[in-house]
């Protein structure tokens, strides 16, 4: 494996609901490298969103550490958190979660724009993009005129458009018909292998586990299985 | 934050207002109409306070006066001033106008009626230099040096007299000797009202006419003196202490504390009342952002997945309540111009007000507003103020969510 992106050495998380704790993590390692379509899958409960959600520097371990291209999130203050997400992050989430006020060209462009980059660098990167996910033409429309499949795009777009080390995808199928969601992978697949896109995605569509190259399956909060397709093959 | 990065957020906080336009407008009328009516009311107690202010201290005490000292506790013909025309010829090179003033008592009559009056005698053209008294005139005309036999008299004087413009005048009181002093005099002027003691009592004469009336031969009694132009009263007190430094100088607000200590009362009212109104938008500002924040908790937890820092996301909740007001002043303040060219050109008539008198200052019976940056920079800052101070906590509350819980807001 080449070096690794992103590192989980005994990481824990434990949530306390009322007087019980929940281990949601329970000394998980894990590393995932540059160009990886990896798919950590598991049961609800299993810990893949909470794995997710480290990564993404979303949320903080109780022990062990996180880091994202060798630098340790554990020692980051929030601003820099911030950056972190703004700059080396992308997200794709089940609901989509677009701004409903912006187009979709602006959606896309969320991330540049808040980087502060250049409006002419923005205009041909999303351009590029928008045409890239199948968008083209459609640049002015607002999320509500945009059906599920397309919404996902423009949201897929807009995790890559920062060029970012790794994008996360939480559960980016479960919203859409079979067919978008055939779609979809399709275009997550087309990025990886030809922009190098890192892709980590938590899941259980049996689409998804098929079209990964590395299967992480959790259970209670543990990594029960990591396999890695192209090496079995 | 960079220029691109503010651009960006201003248009998504634009584009937030409308998502629910009719809050937002309601909101927005709210902070047009408070402002409209704050802009009105403080242009109109300015021009009232100012009118009194410019009275008091144009027309009647000046910014400084100088007395001999102990005149003030004891007024006599005998306690002087002595080179009071040096010193006013001193205070004017200095640039501060000034005027002498020969003040004595007496008892007027016309007719069967008598009062007693404060006798005053002055340069009529000198005068004007330093003092907006000849202005105040309501009816005939101003004091002449060729006419030392006309008066220039208070208005309710005149209306307990029963004269008017042409009238004679008995006026009698002691000279300088110890005998009695007497004369016939002419109306030639009613003075408007302005002041208690001047409307009451008041009698102006020329400085020839005073001191033939009380065989008087000394010096002014009084020298009034005016701040120069775009100086202050405090310049004008230094400059008199300067050169009068053995006789008794004192500012307006020595001299007349109760109407300087009313004056600021009403400026103080002014700005608890505009406070008071302003609250109560606080409230509705606080309580439309709040909603628009908590609406909106699970996007703005998204913002912050992507990278929107917590300075950043305050900005946002900032900008768009900077919005709504910057379009509220600008629509109050357009509203509010024709009302204030229309009171500051025509007033509003109160004759029930005319001639009523406050701490010694009358009130005209036109009140005209007064439009100047107090006027409009109080009620614009003020409001700009208030819903920063509402905007704040919807806007910390916003910049402080942890994007993780925010996103499983429901």
């Amino acid at each position: 494996m080449s070096q690794p992106i992103v590192q989980l050495d005994g990481v824990t998380k434990v949530y306390r609901q009322g007087s019980i704790d929940v281990h949601a993590l329970r000394g998980v390692d894990l590393e995932i490298a540059k160009g990886e379509f990896t798919a950590i899958c598991g049961p609800s409960g299993s810990g893949k969103t909470t794995t997710l959600n480290l990564i993404g520097a979303l949320d903080s371990p109780t022990s062990g550490t996180v880091r994202l291209e060798n630098e340790d999130l554990g020692a980051l203050s929030r601003k820099e958190l911030s950056e972190i997400r703004r700059d080396r992050i992308g997200f794709v989430f089940q609901a989509y979660n677009l701004v409903p006020v912006l187009t979709a060209y602006e959606n896309a462009e969320m991330v540049l724009w808040v980087q502060g980059a250049p409006p002419e660098d923005r205009q041909r990167k999303v351009m590029e993009l928008l045409e890239d996910v199948g968008l083209s033409g459609l640049e002015d429309r607002k999320p509500s005129e945009l059906s599920g499949g397309q919404q996902q795009r423009v949201a897929i777009a807009r995790a890559i458009a920062s060029d970012p080390a790794v994008v996360l995808a939480d559960e980016p199928t479960a919203n859409v018909d079979s067919e978008t969601a055939d779609t979809l992978l399709d275009l997550m697949e087309r990025l990886n292998k030809n922009r190098g896109v890192t892709f980590v995605f938590s899941t259980h569509d049996p689409k998804v586990m098929d079209r990964a190259r590395r299967i992480v399956r959790m259970v209670d909060g543990s990594i029960s299985d990591d396999t890695v397709k192209d090496a079995v093959t | 934050m960079k220029t691109q990065t503010l651009l960006g957020t201003v248009r998504v906080a634009w584009r937030n207002l409308w998502r629910n336009g009719r809050r937002s407008l309601v909101t927005i009328a709210a902070m047009t109409l408070a402002l409209l009516a704050m802009v009105i009311y403080a242009s109109l107690m300015r021009g009232l306070l100012g009118d009194m202010e410019r009275k008091l201290l144009e027309v009647e005490v000046g910014d400084v006066q100088i007395h001999a000292p102990g005149y003030l506790d004891e007024p006599t013909l005998y306690d002087d001033l002595g080179e009071s025309e040096r010193l006013v010829g001193d205070l004017a090179d200095l640039g501060f106008p000034a005027t002498a003033r020969f003040l004595g008592g007496g008892l007027a009559a016309a007719g069967d009626a008598s009062a007693g009056v404060q006798i005053v005698g002055l340069d009529p053209e000198a005068d004007r230099v330093a003092s907006g008294l000849a202005g105040e005139l309501a009816e005939g005309e101003w004091l002449s040096a060729s006419e030392p036999s006309g008066v220039v008299i208070g208005s309710r004087l005149a209306r307990t007299f029963g004269v008017e413009v042409g009238s004679e005048l008995v006026i009698l009181g002691q000279s300088v000797d110890g005998g009695i002093a007497n004369d016939l005099y002419v109306v030639a002027g009613v003075l408007g009202s302005f002041s208690e003691a001047v409307d009451r009592s008041g009698v102006f004469v020329v400085e020839e006419a005073f001191r033939s009336f009380f065989g008087y031969e000394g010096g002014a009694h009084r020298i009034i003196v005016r701040r120069a132009p775009g100086g202050s009263t405090e310049d004008a007190l230094a400059a008199a202490l300067g050169l009068a430094p053995d006789e008794d100088v004192q500012s307006w607000r020595q001299l007349q504390p109760t109407a300087a200590s009313m004056l600021d009362a009403a400026v103080a009212g002014l700005q608890v009342m505009m406070t008071i109104v302003y609250v109560a938008i606080a409230i509705l500002i606080l309580n439309a952002m709040l909603m628009a924040v908590f609406e909106r908790i699970k996007e703005l937890g998204l913002l912050k997945a992507l990278g929107m820092s917590p300075r950043h996301v305050l900005s946002l909740i900032l900008l768009e309540a900077g919005l709504q007001t910057g379009i509220a002043i600008v629509a109050g303040l357009t509203l509010a111009a024709p009302a204030l060219w229309y009171l500051s050109e025509h007033g509003l008539q109160m004759a029930g007000l005319s001639g009523l008198t406050l701490m010694g200052m009358s009130f005209d019976s036109r009140w005209y507003s007064q439009v100047d940056a107090f006027s409009i920079g109080a009620p614009v800052s003020m409001l700009v103020i208030i819903v920063s101070l509402a905007v704040l906590y919807p806007g910390l509350k916003a910049a402080r969510l942890r994007p993780i819980d925010a996103m499983r807001h429901q």
